[in-house]
């Protein structure tokens, strides 16, 4: 929400960004707790495939998404390089795999591109919409919105 | 605390309450606060009911609190501070300007009167007639008396007691004591606003005993100035300490008429001329200054102010002395503080912590196992030691949250007591399960809807004994208390054999305050609108329960510990209420299988015993439920390979060992790969960052930085009966 007024004022958004496959996506830095190199985590049975455990964060349980089988990405493979990016939401926490971690951006509006009605698998509410960075495309994603949609099967259905 | 309630529970036949004192001073303290905070912010034109029925909450949770221990007359002015906002919340009554101070007023004089009986002094508090009249009269729809104008260090000024330096080297001035009747001449001179003095008049209507007052038309005439004939058998001191919340010391002359002609020598025992006039009330401003506990009133001062003020005999100024010579008795009196409240975030923050520091230092163990000890002799001792003191720092930390529930347990026999000899009603307690062990902050918070639970049990559900005879029942009601371990769970049970709760009384009332209800809900759907916001079914409101805040403030508080409510009742014979508590930090015994190449834990108090067996002792039924035969008793089979979907990659292996499981008291069998050792689990909540998973209560991290599933054995048995 604070998103929004933000850019009312012109104010430059940061948005950590990461690559999935060839695809670039960015979200909310200030929603990113911390990024960790990928761990087995303890698989939970009868879960949704992209969902791949629980793992051990100091302490606290903490789910792994895995958002290239999410997204549908051709292959998901797990080496030194993969990463997690451990994010806060609402008081819950939530790691996401993804292929790598790239940088942090400031964008500034006129950078920002309306999303197009396009049909794709994430749902069109959760992307706020496109950076455009000279040659490259920023995916900008409303990371909270998209990891409470009850599709993502984190929070049970109320 | 534990020590203390071994002690206690080895002289069970007399409850000591003094334990929990603290905790019910600490707690009314906060509510206190609280109550004020919320006051303060009130906006009278636009409050709204959450926040009426917040300030109504904090003032019942006092209340109800000082009741059980004995406190009557904190007890008495929050109940009658409860009824004001009572009122306020049912739109009775308009919140108002006067309401709001003399709510506040009255929180500081209950705060006082907690100072008092924290420090041993009862009976020493301030005065709350006066307080106790005004709420009155406010809840009867009066205009507020006028006597808002109160000094506001008044309420505060006897409870604080300051422990000053060399209190017995001051020359203690006798306090004028006189018995008997005795017929005085009381002055007020100088009042800023005169009608200060007309509540004087109220005090001694309110206050049985005090006397009789009667107004004399000044000699003088002077409009700031009152005189009032006054009998009574009170002391010159008791009076002024009494005018004090109307009329500063000051402005105050006592004179005997009975001694001396009526308007004649008036001030003769007090100090007559101007000069000893000027001295006492300087006297008196720093005895008020110091006691309010203000910086910048210089405790010094007082012994080398006194010494001169004391020829002249003040009355105020013996008052000091009398307090100052009290206070260090006082203070050695009072508890040393050995307890500290600490967030529980903090508590497990360290938890968290060293459960990190035990990880770090079974890696470390498991890498130095190569190494020779020949040559690293130093190295591996220091493990040795490591691995040592990080188990007890470990056990140390865990203890800190963990206290058996006897801790609260203890506290209701008395409180259920003394509510049955009032109600006239006899009744037995019984506990079961007190040894087991709660979460710290669960404790706390369990405590009070308990108390509520087992209040309500006591007076709506327990019949008189006469009732009971009548309905064949043995005239003592029983009332059980119960906790155990269930499925992953913790279950605290109220039972009661008493009336129950009657359907269409219920049904009836919901009408009236127009919930919607129909007469095809379910028994456990009518139940559930007992916990509707002042929803009672009480015939009368008394200072026990009835206002119907109550359960509402229950199912609040369970249900921010993520837990349950439920009600079973039956018409004539009882009920019971049962509060179901997650795991969320209890420790539980485990034992750990493994299937395939996963570990899940099972709860130890769940399991019966283990073999191994060939896969032909397996017989099926029907479609393929499988059943075992155990000592001529067929179990059903739970293969918990299937029920996780565990992926196999050794296909040569099979699960060949059988664990019997009980819960729910009906026996399963799980067919699991291997057991793999017991060890005691920290349970993690699961459904904090994710959601609830079936067949499992909860998540624990094993010695290796791993996660691994507890399952819930409840479910697991429940699922073989469907």
């Amino acid at each position: 929400m604070d998103k929004v007024s933000d850019e009312s004022k012109g104010n430059i958004c940061e948005y950590l960004t990461f690559r999935l496959d060839r695809e670039e996506y960015g979200i909310d830095i200030l929603k990113v707790q911390e990024i960790r190199g990928y761990e087995p985590p303890t698989r939970i049975a009868n879960a949704p495939s992209f969902i791949k455990g629980v793992v051990n964060l100091r302490g606290t349980i903490v789910p792994i998404v895995d958002m290239r089988l999410k997204f549908n990405c051709a292959n998901a493979q797990y080496d030194a390089f993969t990463v997690v990016i451990i994010l806060n939401l609402h008081q819950r926490i939530v790691g996401i795999v993804v292929d790598s971690v790239s940088d942090v951006m400031g964008l500034i509006p006129d950078q920002m591109r309306g999303a197009p009605d396009i049909e794709s698998i994430i749902d069109s509410d959760s992307i706020i919409g496109l950076g455009s960075l000279g040659e490259r495309m920023l995916i900008l994603l409303d990371i909270e919105k998209l990891m409470s949609g009850l599709d993502m099967g984190l929070v049970a259905e109320a | 605390m534990a020590e203390a309630h071994h002690e206690s529970s080895g002289s069970s036949a007399d409850f000591d309450l003094s334990q929990f004192y603290q905790i019910f001073f600490e707690e009314a303290g906060e509510n206190l606060d609280l109550m004020e905070q919320m006051l303060l912010s009130l906006n009278l034109e636009t409050a709204d009911d959450e926040e009426l029925n917040g300030i109504f909450r904090c003032a019942h949770s006092v209340k109800g609190g000082a009741a059980t221990f004995g406190f009557s007359d904190v007890a008495e002015l929050t109940h009658q501070m409860e009824s004001l906002l009572d009122k306020l919340r049912r739109h009775e009554l308009n919140p108002n300007a006067s309401m709001v101070d003399v709510l506040l007023e009255s929180a500081d004089a209950s705060r006082g009167l907690l100072a008092c009986h924290q420090s041993g002094n009862a009976g020493q508090g301030p005065a709350t007639a006066n307080l106790v009249s005004r709420i009155r009269s406010l809840v009867a729809g009066e205009t507020p008396p006028v006597v808002a104008v109160t000094p506001p260090e008044a309420p505060m000024a006897a409870p604080v007691v300051e422990p000053l330096a060399a209190p017995q080297s001051l020359p203690a001035a006798a306090p004028i004591t006189i018995d008997g009747p005795r017929h005085l001449e009381i002055r007020f001179t100088k009042l800023d606003q005169p009608h200060q003095a007309d509540a004087i008049v109220e005090l001694f209507r309110d206050i049985p005993g005090l006397g009789e007052i009667k107004p004399i038309t000044s000699k003088s005439g002077a409009a700031d100035t009152r005189v009032f004939e006054v009998q009574t058998s009170s002391t010159n001191e008791d009076l002024l300490d009494l005018f004090a919340f109307h009329v500063s010391r000051e402005h105050v002359t006592i004179a005997d008429m009975s001694a001396s002609g009526p308007h004649e020598g008036v001030q003769e025992p007090v100090g007559a001329d101007a000069l000893a006039m000027t001295a006492s009330s300087a006297a008196a401003a720093q005895g008020f200054g110091f006691f309010d506990g203000a910086p910048g009133s210089p405790q010094s001062q007082v012994p080398e102010l006194v010494p001169n003020a004391a020829p002249v005999v003040d009355v105020s100024v013996t008052k000091v002395v009398q307090s100052v010579a009290k206070s260090p008795a006082v203070s050695n009196a009072q508890p040393e503080a050995a307890t500290i409240r600490v967030a529980i975030s903090k508590v497990d923050q360290l938890i968290n912590l060293v459960g990190e520091l035990v990880i770090t230092q079974a890696m470390l163990a498991q890498n130095s196992r190569a190494l020779d000890p020949a040559v690293y002799q130093q190295l591996l001792t220091g493990l040795t030691d490591l691995d040592r003191n990080t188990r007890d720092l470990q056990e140390s930390v865990m203890s800190i949250r963990m206290i058996p529930m006897s801790i609260v347990f203890s506290r209701f026999p008395r409180m259920l007591r003394d509510l049955a000899s009032k109600l006239g009603k006899k009744v037995d307690f019984v506990t079961q399960g007190e040894a087991t062990e709660l979460d710290k902050g669960l404790v706390e918070k369990i405590t009070d809807p308990l108390t509520h639970l087992v209040r309500n049990s006591c007076d709506h559900g327990i019949e008189s004994p006469q009732d009971r005879i009548r309905a064949g029942k043995p005239e003592t009601g029983t009332i059980t208390l119960s906790a155990s371990h269930q499925g992953g769970s913790i279950v605290i049970e109220v039972r009661d054999d008493g009336k129950g709760m009657s359907r269409q009384k219920i049904l009836t009332k919901a009408r009236e305050r127009g919930l919607d209800v129909s007469d095809q809900m379910s028994d456990a759907e009518v139940w559930q609108l007992i916990f509707a916001p002042g929803f009672s079914t009480a015939d009368v409101v008394t200072d026990v329960s009835g206002r119907g805040v109550g359960m509402d403030v229950v199912k609040r508080n369970i249900a921010s510990l993520n837990g349950t409510v439920e009600i079973e009742s039956s018409e004539g014979y009882g009920m019971k209420v049962s509060v179901r508590l997650p795991l969320t930090l209890a420790i539980m015994d485990g034992m750990s299988v493994g299937v395939g190449n996963e570990v899940y834990i099972l709860p130890l108090s769940s399991v019966v015993e283990s073999f191994q067996v060939k896969s032909d002792a397996v017989s099926t039924v029907g479609q393929g439920a499988q059943l075992v035969k155990v000592r001529d008793e067929y179990m059903p089979v739970i293969e918990l390979e299937k029920v996780f979907q565990v992926p196999r990659y050794d296909s040569d292996k099979t699960s060949d060992i059988m664990v019997v499981i009980e819960a729910d008291s009906s026996r399963v069998v799980l067919l699991v790969d291997e057991l793999l050792g017991q060890q005691q689990v920290v349970v993690k909540n699961l459904e904090s960052n994710y959601r609830k998973v079936p067949n499992v209560s909860g998540a624990t991290i094993l010695g290796d930085g791993k996660v691994a599933l507890i399952l819930d054995t409840g479910a697991l048995v429940r699922r073989s009966r469907h």
